[in-house]
């Protein structure tokens, strides 16, 4: 049982066509479901002049009206309070509360019955499966344990695969070195920004090498990294350990991954999920490969506050080829490869900050953190990045280089500024590290 | 590999599970303890279902 390669062989390696089919009958099923059970939902519809039964044909789901994230904040806080209109199930089948991280603004509530927090262990089942977790692991879990979904899923799919969990909330960041280190244990789950911060503190406050702990493979989630090729390898030399991505989100469920087979980009789940990619400009559905849009999501067996074409703002493209592990699930080129919102023009240039930390991590001299301020001098758009020197590394023997890069990479000029190892702001879990201040008229 | 599996034949056992868990659902009404865990073990069914069941009832196992 260990050595089979999927956790479900038939769905994982479904042709193609059928895959297909089975996305468009869960839709149907799922749309039909929300119709009948939710106010919100059925008003949307009707408003657009639809119901189910006119979606007849996969190009027919594209005529669904998107869910944006401020419509679901406009309905909840009402009765049946605090889900608001959008719940489908009676108050009393919700068993579990979790709020977005209000990264974006007010924190949006997802209520999930006791199906579906077994549906989000399910497909995080997936995704551990996947990138190698068995039954022989000892996973830790270093993280708060707290109102937002983050690992909660990952912990519980860990215990179905039959690995040993390790509940790593409360203790501080040393304690948690320490408790890896006591326990062997061979697996964590962490956003690469605290995976980054563990390696710093073992190996500059403890003496610790992580790479000589018992860590054999992390899984990343809550903010694109595991995907950017230099801060993959800085957290894979840093823990000797392979480092996979992962991608999902309060509102969607975890919807992708990344296999052991590392092909530069995440498995959508297929079987589970419905992605669109759509042309930031033009709405168009995108197809084909190669072209970056934003990706609109469905949730197909979600039933407490369904997840129907979402617009989740998540920049991705597909890749061209299906991954050589076998899986029929497509891949999405290069991970998430960030937020429309994030993604802007500066100087009349597309500006990606993932771009910017794929140079950043790529200079060994340099630390991991950085950040990036756009601001504007009258009508002029300025670009300030700050970077961290290693110890004992000059200023004069990496600044053309990372200027070099930074201009192949990206095409524009900066403004860089060079502090101290351990001057910019340290981060233990998300980092906000791209700053637009023309937005805020500051 | 897919086919050795024989859907088909898990499925049916998927689904008397299903339907036992519900006739002991219907059965549980002043037992807590039955109830909740009849319940329970109905959403576990349910990933059967959408592992399984779906596949079957969409016809779209190998023939």
């Amino acid at each position: 049982m260990n050595h089979q390669k999927y956790w479900n062989p038939v769905l994982e390696t479904l042709p193609r066509e059928k895959l297909k089919l089975l996305q468009f009958k869960k839709f149907k099923r799922i749309l039909n479901w929300a119709y009948t059970h939710s106010k919100f939902h059925k008003a949307l519809y009707e408003t657009a002049g639809l119901t189910p039964d006119d979606i007849c044909s996969f190009d027919d789901i594209k005529k669904i009206p998107k869910v944006e994230k401020s419509m679901m904040r406009g309905i909840q806080n009402k009765d049946p309070f605090p889900y608001g209109d959008a719940l489908c199930v009676p108050l009393e089948e919700v068993s579990t509360f979790r709020q977005t991280s209000g990264t974006t603004g007010q924190p949006v509530y997802q209520p999930d019955t006791w199906q579906d927090w077994e549906w989000w262990s399910e497909c995080w089942s997936f995704v551990l499966w996947a990138q190698g977790y068995r039954p022989n692991d000892r996973v830790f879990i270093p993280f708060g344990y707290n109102i937002f979904v983050a690992f909660w899923a990952g912990h519980y799919a860990a215990e179905k695969l039959g690995c040993e969990v390790v509940p790593g909330g409360v203790l501080d960041t040393q304690s948690r070195i320490l408790k890896i280190q006591e326990l062997n244990a061979s697996a964590i789950m962490a956003t690469p920004t605290y995976v980054l911060r563990m390696a710093d503190v073992a190996k500059n406050k403890m003496g610790i090498e992580p790479s000589e702990l018992s860590i054999n493979k992390i899984t990343c989630a809550g903010e694109p990294g595991a995907s950017i090729p230099s801060t993959k390898k800085r957290m894979e030399d840093a823990w000797g350990a392979k480092v996979y991505d992962h991608s999902g989100a309060t509102e969607i469920g975890a919807w992708s991954y990344e296999c052991r087979n590392q092909p530069c980009g995440m498995h959508v789940n297929e079987a589970m999920f419905l992605v669109e990619i759509e042309d930031i400009d033009t709405g168009e559905i995108i197809e084909e490969a190669g072209r970056k849009g934003k990706m609109v999501i469905t949730a197909l067996d979600r039933v407490a506050q369904p997840c129907i074409r979402f617009d989740s703002k998540d920049v991705i493209e597909w890749d061209s080829e299906l991954c050589s592990c076998g899986r029929s699930f497509r891949l999405i080129k290069g991970g998430v490869l960030g937020r429309a919102d994030d993604i802007t023009k500066v100087k009349g240039v597309l500006l990606s900050p993932a771009a910017i930390e794929e140079v950043v991590r790529s200079i060994d001299g340099l630390g991991d953190e950085f950040e990036i301020i756009v601001d504007k001098q009258g009508d002029v758009d300025r670009i300030k990045l700050k970077v961290e020197l290693m110890p004992e590394v000059t200023r004069v023997s990496i600044e053309n280089q990372l200027k070099d890069q930074l201009r192949l990479k990206t095409n524009l000029g900066y403004r860089i500024e060079f502090y101290d190892y351990g001057s910019l702001p340290r981060y233990e879990v998300k980092a906000k590290r791209f700053k637009d201040l023309r937005k805020t008229n500051i | 590999m897919k086919n050795c599996l024989g859907v088909n034949g898990v499925n049916d056992k998927i689904l008397k599970v299903k339907q036992l868990l519900v006739e002991l659902e219907s059965d549980a009404k002043q037992f807590p303890a039955l109830d909740r865990n009849s319940k329970r073990a109905l959403a576990s069914i349910k990933m059967l279902e959408l592992n399984i069941s779906d596949i079957v009832a969409f016809d779209l196992a190998d023939s």
